[in-house]
């Protein structure tokens, strides 16, 4: 197992399963360990003193032209040389950050994807890829096999897709995943969430089961790159689709995941949607044991561009600080700071909210799309209700 | 490691065990987290605990993250 030491005890990477745990002063000391000076004199008690996991956006070259693209990748993108995502993996490593997601652009476009994983794992950092499965050649699943899991932008079937990213690549996408599947790759699939491919999400997710992916990862729409635009606000999930978001979770993971052979999976952005769960509302502690990630930007996540800019996340500007200095400027920076120190001091309705500490006032993001300041997600179903008033 | 060391007078390692995240996950824009053990019954949850801390156990220490904050590995059984 790998064990990095916080103020708090240390978060520790399993290896024989695929799992991250924190565990504090007394079970550390338990297991024979210590952490000498990060525990007289480390920082500041937060949850992580450098990001546990890195997305490395490893090009910004893309064929697809998805109309919601966050980066806004086109064929001629830009292409990061090796050795600069070389040294941001350097810098990952002596941050202790681990794992990475390689992203873009479409990453299987790189001939050297499969030495940059291997250039991953000898650094002891976990490679897990993203990929769009558009012209996945027998080749191409070749170098995805260096990766610990490979997901596949799968929004649904032919039509659901095509709403979402304005073609339809859902033929492309299945084949990819069977393929993959076939060929002994743990493969998941990448779910973004819009008010049409919303009610069909049990179908998809079912059919993605089918083909032989192993998890389902839900994303919500952000307004980021070419989706930051005024059809953010058409596609983005109705206020009552919203609200029905919880007991739809509840449902799917009932029906999809008993056997343990297909998991679910939310993103940073979805958890401010579960505020309306009754059951979490009675114990929202169970978030935090179960390792429930809100917005984590600037603090256990951080993001490199396809310029070698770090960004709090995937889908914020990036700031000055390059990849291969996250070790040194982590901490320094003053705009990752001002991400991680929202949730400190936040405006109501966070301040009483019982999610505030896992949730951290969903994504600013999209506050920042729809309200024009860092502030509370308007989109969370608590935040709407306390703006209408009583 | 036996699993005395797992124990001391302030309960047992899985009552010191904070946060469970499971998966490797693959998405390269937002950070994912697994939600069927989340509403999974507590039969469930308590079989991954168990899991976990009978990993944190057996398996072999390497310590990463910036080394002037880090100190020796694993101390040899008390």
């Amino acid at each position: 197992m790998i064990v990095r030491y916080e103020s708090w005890g240390a978060w520790v990477k399993l290896e024989s399963t695929a799992a991250v745990v924190a565990v504090d002063r007394v079970g550390v000391r338990s297991l024979g360990l210590d952490g000498g000076d990060a525990w007289t004199t480390g920082a500041a008690h937060r949850p992580a003193s450098a990001p546990l996991e890195v997305h490395l956006a490893v090009t910004a070259r893309c064929g697809a032209g998805c109309k919601g693209c966050y980066l806004d990748a086109k064929p001629d993108g830009a292409e990061p040389p090796r050795e600069d995502l070389e040294a941001s993996l350097d810098a990952m490593r002596d941050a202790g950050v681990f794992t990475v997601a390689f992203g873009g652009g479409e990453p299987t476009t790189r001939d050297d994807l499969a030495d940059l994983a291997e250039a991953a794992r000898s650094r002891g950092i976990t490679p897990v890829v993203t990929t769009s499965g558009l012209g996945l050649s027998d080749a191409r699943v070749e170098r995805l096999r260096a990766f610990a899991q490979v997901n596949v932008s799968y929004d649904g079937a032919s039509a659901t897709y095509e709403q979402v990213r304005g073609f339809d690549g859902a033929p492309a996408a299945e084949r990819a995943i069977e393929k993959l599947a076939t060929a002994g790759v743990r493969v998941g699939v990448n779910v973004v969430l819009t008010r049409e491919s919303f009610p069909r999400l049990a179908e998809t997710l079912s059919r993605a089961r089918s083909l032989g992916a192993r998890e389902g990862q839900l994303l919500r729409y952000k307004p980021a790159g070419r989706a930051a635009s005024l059809d953010y606000l058409a596609q983005r999930l109705t206020r009552e689709q919203v609200r029905s978001f919880p007991a739809g979770l509840r449902w799917l993971s009932h029906s999809l995941c008993e056997g343990g052979s297909f998991s679910l999976r939310i993103d940073c952005a979805l958890v401010p949607f579960l505020s309306t769960d009754p059951e979490l509302a009675r114990d929202p502690g169970r978030l935090a044991r179960f390792g429930v990630f809100g917005c984590e930007a600037g603090a256990a996540l951080a993001a490199v561009d396809a310029t070698g800019r770090v960004a709090p996340c995937s889908f914020a500007p990036a700031t000055a600080l390059r990849g291969r200095d996250l070790v040194s400027g982590h901490d320094g920076d003053a705009e990752l700071a001002r991400w991680r120190a929202w949730a400190d001091a936040p405006p109501e309705p966070c301040a009483s909210c019982s999610f505030r500490s896992v949730c951290k006032g969903g994504c600013k993001v999209v506050s920042a799309f729809v309200d024009g300041v860092h502030g509370p997600d308007p989109e969370c179903p608590r935040v709407v209700d306390w703006r209408s008033g009583p | 490691m036996s699993q005395d060391r797992a124990v001391d007078a302030e309960g047992s390692l899985e009552e010191h065990v904070e946060r469970v995240r499971l998966g490797h996950g693959a998405n390269c824009s937002s950070v994912g987290s697994v939600v069927d053990t989340l509403f999974a019954t507590a039969v469930v949850g308590a079989a991954v605990l168990a899991a976990i801390v009978a990993a944190l156990e057996r398996e072999e220490v390497r310590v990463v993250g910036r080394p002037e904050e880090q100190p020796k590995d694993r101390e040899s059984s008390p």
